[in-house]
């Protein structure tokens, strides 16, 4: 037999390290597969319903975040740098609650400025945020 | 008679078909990867704070892909719709749902007036419990919650 000839050039591939970079490869793939998707909760109101009273005024608690066509950031009245913004809310939301705030961004706008908006109102611990759409400030 | 000598016994393990089912497997899962995003691929915001959502993944999610041109995808399906379809298809898929969680897939240069003409439009499907879809920083590794 062959094999017993000693010394002899081996005829047999080394298929050694090509099974190890296959099995990395596929174990690569299989841990790549089940990717998570991961996304930001957000509300959107719902009118008041017809037969019941619109919801009482607190306009000084309502703490709405405007976003204007250049991308600067208004807490209700109050203009925020944006890192800033993430502080500030905490600062508010420290002592209350019910961890809301609503956001309205300009129609101009990337969607990506209002989506950080939301994730920085997301990293300060606020549980609700509601988008403000054109046709809710209508009342639609 | 006498009987033929049996040859010496080899010793090495023949890889060979497992090389093969390897090689298949392998190919498989490259097929499959880029497959299995659901819905139209667009591109993500990316944010720092988000927490994962399993049940985007389901086979029977209601997931709306907003593209950085403004199309609107209705998933399951993938159908291109116009916003004003929205909510006659979407309180269709809603009904006799516990979860009436809509997820938005959003690219992040789109313009928000698109998005915001999608979620004006679900809720007039009833829908108030949105999921924007992002990607997670990973530079900035944090757990899932």
């Amino acid at each position: 037999m062959a094999m017993n000839v000693g010394g002899g050039p081996q005829a047999n591939i080394n298929v050694t390290p090509l099974i190890d970079v296959l099995l990395v490869l596929l174990i690569i793939f299989m841990v790549i597969t089940p990717l998570t998707p991961y996304g930001l909760e957000a509300l959107a109101p719902q009118p008041p319903k017809k037969n019941q009273p619109p919801p009482p005024e607190n306009d000084d608690r309502t703490v709405v975040i405007v976003i204007d066509k250049q991308g600067n950031i208004q807490l209700n009245q109050e203009p925020v740098q944006k890192e800033f913004l993430g502080p500030r809310l905490e600062q508010i939301f420290r002592t209350r609650a019910e961890r809301v705030v609503f956001v309205k961004g300009d129609p101009d706008l990337d969607f990506q400025v209002v989506a950080q908006a939301i994730d920085v109102a997301r990293g300060a611990g606020i549980d609700k945020i509601g988008l403000m759409t054109p046709k809710i400030e209508a009342g639609e | 008679m006498q009987k033929q000598k049996a040859p010496a016994v080899i010793g090495d393990i023949n890889v060979t078909p497992m090389v093969d089912v390897m090689l298949v497997l392998l190919i498989i899962f490259m097929v499959i990867t880029p497959l299995l995003t659901k819905g139209q691929t667009v591109e993500l915001v990316k944010a720092k704070n988000p927490i994962a959502m399993k049940e985007a993944d389901a086979e029977d999610a209601i997931l709306i892909a907003v593209t950085r041109n403004g199309e609107v995808f209705l998933s399951p399906g993938n159908h291109r719709v116009t916003p004003d379809e929205l909510p006659g298809k979407v309180s269709d898929l809603l009904t006799n749902r516990l979860d009436k969680t809509v997820y938005i897939k959003a690219d992040q240069r789109t313009k928000y007036q698109a998005v915001e003409d999608v979620v004006d439009f679900l809720r007039a499907a009833g829908v108030d419990e949105l999921g924007l879809l992002t990607e997670q920083l990973t530079s900035q590794a944090q757990p899932g919650q």
